[in-house]
């Protein structure tokens, strides 16, 4: 079943000199699908998913999510969508950091006006399932780069989204914990049939997931099932 | 709500110094407008209390001697009022407007005398109503009643000082005392405060008896009555030239001609001093809120930065579900409790100003030979004030905090998560 459906995106920067960063992006992923975006820098990776993730606005083209258009959302729908349909992971974390780990976890079910308790219950609930459930009450700066990643996992978990956005999830972590966080993405992609989209530029990360989408200077090149994880010879995350 | 207290809490913990500033600049502006209006309703306190003993809304009207021939008289005829002008003043035509209609005696001095002790004083015969009309403080006993004046009874309220005179080593002693007054004899019923320094001083009897006794023709040596309801000099005016050529004319006395039937203008200086008390009422408002003005767009300066600092975390905020309207609370109510609690702070502490200037400033009085002047009297501000403080507060909180806010609340997720 189809979650997202892209036709002809195309997406220009107006900086001075026009720059036409997406040049007709037709794209559709299925529900339960766990992909990768690679490309280089400068490939138009991220801005395509900042328009998956309706952070950024696509001049033509139709995007739609879960049977709804996504287009000319005012600021207060698409925060509502966001916030309902779907969870980030950054490479730099993003948490926020005045804020304890379970605090960090909450803050969504916060804006969806759940109650104080249920959504401690809540976040305490998806902490104990990453392993955190000791690390609750610190804050960001005092846990490890891995341990981060995970809150920030549970923070995109808690709504339930239909899809799970990951920018460069282990640009900032070392290989070990890279693998670490790529066996929970997918083990959450397996168990609980989660959605999954990977942005990286590292052909280790990439060969983790079920399929390579291939971008290259705005356009989509190939698109290569990974089911066997044998990208690159079999490469592994470095 | 809780939320949004404990993210204020939170982002203000963050930024200790940063709130104590801004703090500061908001509780010094209150500080400033609480103290100054403490002050200035000090000394409009003690400039009504200065020229405030011997006027207030009452007015006096006396007969004297016409300065110009009219209807056939010639000048410096002496008017004396009597019943009719009584009735008139208390008639029809002045319902409402004119109220306490009394009528007051000449003066007869008399020689007083008790065990041995004596002293000059001069009898007056006053109503009851004359104790609220002239303001005498009773300090012991009573004052003249009522049944006193019906009873024409040989009653007599005499000063504090008259008191010491008479008896020097216990002067409340006088009152239940016979006290001789030239060939009679008074009750003394009462003592009435009496500042030492001021020359004039009478033994107030009934003013019945006086009549009865010292005066028995129908003259009235002056009409004292409340006058409410005129606001400005211009109302009073006309009111003065209306009553007072009706009295003229009963008195065959040219309209123009002041001195034949003269009004004592306590009532404009009731005026004056009241408008006067009013624009420095206002001046202490206008200077408190242009200093409060300043400390406002500190607040919202420092606001600024801080929503340029946050903007990564507003950014965050956006992508995980905030609404533009939940960001722009945040910041709105964060610069509400900043002001709120900070300005609250300034107002404790501008109280505090007044207590002290109460103490100090408000005890050193100038003798001026008749009275002593005091700089300030009870230098404090009201409940009113407070309250309509608090309001300016919230007020000046919301207007500091919606530049920032809708800045923050407009940046796009995806430029505030680059921002760093």
């Amino acid at each position: 079943m189809t979650l997202i459906e892209l036709q002809d995106i195309n997406k220009t920067y107006n900086n001075g000199q026009p720059l036409h960063v997406l040049k007709g992006i037709d794209l559709s992923i299925d529900r339960g699908e766990f992909v990768s975006i690679m490309g280089a820098s400068g490939s138009g990776k991220s801005t395509l998913l900042n328009i998956l993730g309706i952070l950024d606005n696509y001049d033509t083209g139709t995007y739609m999510l879960n049977g709804k258009l996504i287009k000319d959302l005012s600021e207060t729908q698409a925060a509502d969508y966001r916030n309902r349909m779907i969870g980030f992971i950054f490479q730099s974390f993003n948490l926020i950091s005045f804020k304890t780990a379970v605090e960090n976890v909450e803050l969504p079910l916060y804006y969806q006006g759940v109650s104080r308790k249920k959504r401690h219950e809540m976040a305490m609930d998806y902490l104990e399932r990453l392993g955190l459930g000791q690390w609750a009450n610190h804050f960001p700066n005092q846990m490890s780069g891995g341990q981060k990643q995970r809150v920030a996992i549970a923070r995109a978990l808690i709504t339930k989204p239909q899809i799970i956005l990951a920018d460069e999830p282990t640009g900032a972590l070392d290989s070990k914990t890279s693998v670490e966080v790529m066996q929970l993405l997918k083990q959450l992609n397996k168990q609980e049939g989660i959605t999954i989209i990977v942005v990286t530029h590292e052909g280790g990360v990439a060969n983790e997931t079920d399929k390579i989408i291939h971008i290259k200077d705005g356009m989509i090149g190939q698109i290569e099932e990974n089911t066997s994880h044998n990208a690159w010879g079999g490469s592994v995350i470095k | 709500m809780r939320e949004l207290i404990y993210e204020i809490g939170n982002s203000l913990r963050q930024n200790r110094l940063r709130t104590a500033l801004t703090g500061f600049a908001v509780g010094w502006g209150i500080f400033l407008l609480i103290a100054l209006m403490g002050a200035g309703n000090g000394l409009s306190n003690a400039f009504m209390n200065s020229t405030g003993e011997h006027i207030s809304k009452s007015i006096t009207v006396e007969g004297w001697r016409t300065s110009k021939p009219y209807a056939g008289y010639k000048e410096n005829r002496r008017i004396y009022l009597d019943k009719k002008d009584l009735d008139y003043t208390s008639g029809a035509e002045w319902q409402g407007v004119i109220s306490n209609v009394i009528s007051a005696t000449s003066s007869i001095s008399v020689k007083l005398l008790l065990d041995g002790n004596t002293v000059d004083g001069s009898l007056v015969g006053k109503m009851p109503e004359h104790q609220e009309v002239e303001k005498i403080k009773i300090t012991a006993g009573r004052f003249i009643n009522t049944q006193d004046v019906a009873e024409q009874r040989k009653v007599m309220v005499v000063s504090t000082s008259h008191a010491k005179e008479l008896s020097p080593n216990n002067p409340e002693a006088v009152i239940g005392q016979w006290v001789s007054a030239g060939s009679l004899a008074y009750l003394v019923v009462g003592l009435y405060y009496h500042n030492p320094n001021d020359y004039y001083r009478s033994c107030h009897i009934p003013y019945s008896t006086y009549k009865g006794i010292y005066d028995r023709s129908d003259k009235i040596e002056a009409i004292s009555f409340n006058l409410d309801g005129y606001k400005t000099l211009d109302d009073y005016e006309k009111f003065e030239k209306d009553y007072g050529n009706a009295i003229r004319r009963i008195h065959s006395v040219a309209p123009d001609d002041r001195r034949g039937v003269w009004i004592n203008n306590g009532y404009v200086r009731n005026i004056n001093s009241s408008n006067s008390a009013n624009m420095l009422n206002t001046a202490v408002w206008v200077l408190g809120l242009l200093t409060l003005v300043s400390g406002i767009v500190g607040v919202s300066n420092i606001m600024l930065i801080t929503v340029k600092e946050r903007t990564h975390e507003f950014g965050i905020r956006k992508a995980i579900g905030a609404k533009p309207r939940n960001v722009l609370s945040l910041i709105i109510a964060e610069s509400v409790v900043i002001t709120a609690v900070f300005g609250y702070l300034g107002m404790v502490l501008g109280m505090l100003a007044c207590e002290l200037m109460e103490h100090t400033v408000a005890q050193r009085g100038v003798n001026i030979g008749f009275e002593t002047i005091y700089m300030l009297k009870n230098p404090f501000v009201g409940v009113d004030t407070a309250i309509k403080a608090t309001l300016v507060l919230i007020i000046a909180g919301t207007l500091a905090g919606i530049i920032p806010a809708w800045k923050a609340a407009r940046v796009k997720p995806i430029e505030a998560l680059r921002a760093e």
